[in-house]
């Protein structure tokens, strides 16, 4: 019996079976997404304290020192396919445009009038010849600069300076476009590091647009990153995935600013008596795969595995380019939060990303963004492109899983007011919420103030 | 009342979990000596082991159902090793599934062909002893709609009326035939299990059905087989026994 990867006592945990699950040698990867190991980072063991959870102090630090600091993910490159393709996109009380140029570069700026300061346009994707102020028609180019002011000789100081809005850092990369508030961030390749080699092999520029929704939730982003930062809440609110998922042979990376962690799926969690007969969930697996369950004669604990090689096997027949990726990436979730608010889970075959943002004013609101793709196999026909929809939180079902996730935000949020709640009390299955907590204090402290000042 | 199972020789076909495992305590506490088998070697191992503290001779070895002479050949070596057979039942199941061809022959094979080669693998030693109890496992899936249309209900259908066949044929050699036919079971493992934790509605509409409230547990069905297998249930052949807690809501009349 080999150890937890993580070190954890498995047969101490509150589990049915000791289970051994396949992992590939971390020798054989090449290029492709590393799966060693990191060196856990010296995290301590203290408090994360609730106030910043609702303190509109700590909200102003996090939009001062955080938001406008950080490079923050805008949207999909294939959004963007033709010369005048924007999107505008909100984060707090800013709103940015990011706009396709006619040399095929993009560039980013705030969407705002220098005139009166209307919005130049609401948020959402388009195509623009130019950007048009609605008010009193001063015209922007696709590159923010100033094109037309009517009756310009009106203005006895001139147009404002350069006659351009301000150029704010945008890169594309991996099928995203990225863009800054700060013109002076960090170089992206610095902030994205070390995560280009872990994602790149997944190619989401194969991938289409599936589901792209937006909810108003009744929490502060950082408790919706907590939420998905853990697999420890499976066996509390998501009873079902323990026939679907392995939630204890989990392992846990931290590097820099970002981290993960990797979940066995196909698989039966140890904390469940083993079926005989495969779970529905891990038929559809099968069926997607492109096998059929009722052919299987294996164990129901080698279904992953048999999984991993049948993909390996058929995938080119199917259309579907593996090459870059491990075998446990042909069945398991590698789940990274890109800080501050990007949670990703990589599939091989899709990719079910969320992005959180939080609320202009309200530190007791957020915005989730649920971004789907699916891989679409070679020759066959692009999808279009699926609506944006907006809801509010419980409004309507966006998954059982999902739905289950959202349901007790709303109290954790309220719940952390509490007079009797100091703040999180995190265990070692819940490493990641304490690293990045610890790289946003890196952020809100740089200045040297204690974590406990506020 | 003497159930007169002390001494008796029982061989049970998928009997490492669930149902078959609860009657292969509730006989070998009765005194039987046990053959078993099952797919998986580890847990007929470990069911072997764990029936041996009621100090009757307990045999296992692990055979796949659906390799015939594989399976032909561990009934012999079960008789061989128990020197005869007085009781056999035979649990194999493919269990549910819908939408693929093939889950017919899964069931055709598991849920009928190995219950049809056990009882040809034993009729011959139970008349030549002129004595035996077949007990064979229908359910209540078969009377009453349950999970969609499926191979499994339709071909457990089958055995039903097999059984019956059988008890008038070889009721003159002493041997007796009957069906038990359970309603949802649940035990850790089982599928009721599973469906509890990823289709609770389901499993939750399942329990307002229950006169009882509650679903049944493997040692409940297991003794209503080992009373039909044994001496005590001498006149009782060909009969189909629903042992589901008042679940289906036809009348047995």
């Amino acid at each position: 019996m080999k150890p937890h990867v993580m070190g954890w006592d498995r047969e101490a945990m509150d589990v049915k079976r000791v289970v051994d699950v396949f992992r590939v040698d971390p020798e054989s990867v090449g290029n492709g997404t590393p799966v060693e190991r990191f060196p856990d980072p010296e995290l301590g063991t203290a408090l994360i304290p609730a106030a910043r959870y609702y303190s509109p102090e700590f909200m102003k630090l996090e939009w001062e020192r955080v938001w406008t600091k950080v490079w923050l993910l805008g949207g999909r490159g294939d959004d963007l396919n033709e010369p005048g393709d924007y999107i505008c996109t909100d984060i707090g009380k800013e709103s940015v445009l990011i706009v396709r140029q006619a040399d095929g570069s993009i560039r980013a700026f705030p969407n705002v009038c220098l005139h009166r300061g209307n919005r130049l346009r609401p948020e959402g994707r388009g195509n623009a010849e130019s950007f048009q102020c609605m008010y009193h028609h001063w015209t922007y180019g696709l590159d923010g600069k100033l094109d037309h002011i009517p009756d310009l000789c009106t203005f006895h100081q001139g147009g404002p300076p350069g006659m351009t809005l301000t150029a704010l850092p945008c890169v594309e990369w991996n099928s995203f476009v990225w863009f800054s508030l700060d013109p002076n961030v960090e170089p992206f390749e610095d902030f994205i590091d070390p995560l280009k080699r872990h994602l790149e092999p997944y190619h989401p520029e194969r991938m289409a647009w599936k589901r792209d929704v937006t909810v108003e939730w009744d929490c502060n982003w950082k408790a919706s990153v907590d939420a998905f930062s853990e697999t420890y809440h499976v066996q509390g609110i998501h009873p079902q995935l323990k026939w679907y998922l392995d939630d204890v042979n989990v392992q846990i990376d931290c590097f820099g600013k970002h981290n993960r962690y990797l979940i066995p799926f196909a698989a039966v969690s140890p904390r469940v008596a083993m079926p005989s007969q495969i779970p529905p969930a891990i038929q559809e697996i099968m069926v997607h795969a492109g096998m059929d369950p009722a052919e299987y004669e294996g164990r129901v604990s080698d279904i992953r595995r048999d999984v991993q090689l049948f993909k390996r096997e058929h995938g080119a027949a199917q259309g579907k380019d593996y090459s870059e990726l491990n075998d446990e990436q042909l069945t398991d979730d590698y789940h990274y939060t890109i800080f501050p608010n990007v949670s990703v889970n990589v599939h091989s075959d899709d990719i079910m990303l969320f992005r959180q943002r939080p609320h202009a004013t309200d530190p007791n609101k957020m915005y989730y963004d649920i971004w789907m793709f699916e891989l679409v196999p070679e020759g066959e026909e692009w999808p279009e492109r699926v609506r944006h929809q907006t809801f509010k939180h419980g409004d309507k079902s966006i998954g059982q899983v999902l739905d289950q996730d959202a349901f007790n935000l709303p109290t954790v949020q309220t719940g952390m007011k509490s007079d009797f709640y100091p703040g999180l009390w995190i265990g070692d299955q819940e490493l990641r919420i304490r690293h990045f907590h610890k790289v946003l204090d890196d952020y809100i402290y740089a200045d040297g103030k204690q974590p406990t000042d506020l | 009342m003497d159930l007169g199972l002390s001494g008796k020789k029982a061989i049970l076909i998928g009997a490492a979990r669930g149902i078959g495992y609860s009657v292969a305590e509730v006989l070998a506490r009765e005194g039987c000596d046990i053959a078993l088998t099952a797919r998986s070697e580890d847990s007929v191992k470990d069911a072997v082991a764990n029936l041996s503290k009621y100090g009757t001779k307990v045999v296992g070895k692990a055979v796949n159902a659906k390799q015939a002479d594989d399976y032909k050949a561990w009934i012999s070596w079960a008789i061989e090793a128990l020197d005869g057979v007085d009781i056999l039942v035979p649990f194999t199941s493919a269990g549910g599934g819908m939408g693929s061809e093939k889950y017919w022959y899964n069931a055709f094979e598991t849920d009928v062909m190995a219950v049809v080669r056990a009882v040809e693998g034993v009729i011959e030693t139970m008349t030549e002893q002129q004595r035996g109890s077949i007990v064979l496992l229908g359910t209540t899936s078969v009377s009453e709609a349950m999970g969609g249309p499926q191979p499994y209900n339709a071909m457990k259908a089958s055995l039903i009326t097999w059984a019956k066949q059988l008890a008038l044929w070889h009721g003159k050699n002493g041997i007796r035939v009957n069906v038990v036919s359970p309603g949802p079971i649940e035990f850790e493992g089982g599928n009721w299990d599973m469906i509890k934790g990823t289709m609770e509605k389901f499993y939750a509409s399942q329990l307002r059905q229950q006169p009882m409230g509650r679903l049944g547990r493997p040692e409940e069905v297991a003794k209503a087989i080992a009373f039909l297998a044994s001496d005590a249930a001498s006149w009782c052949n060909g009969s189909h026994l629903v042992v589901d807690g008042g679940f289906t809501n036809r009348t047995q009349f």
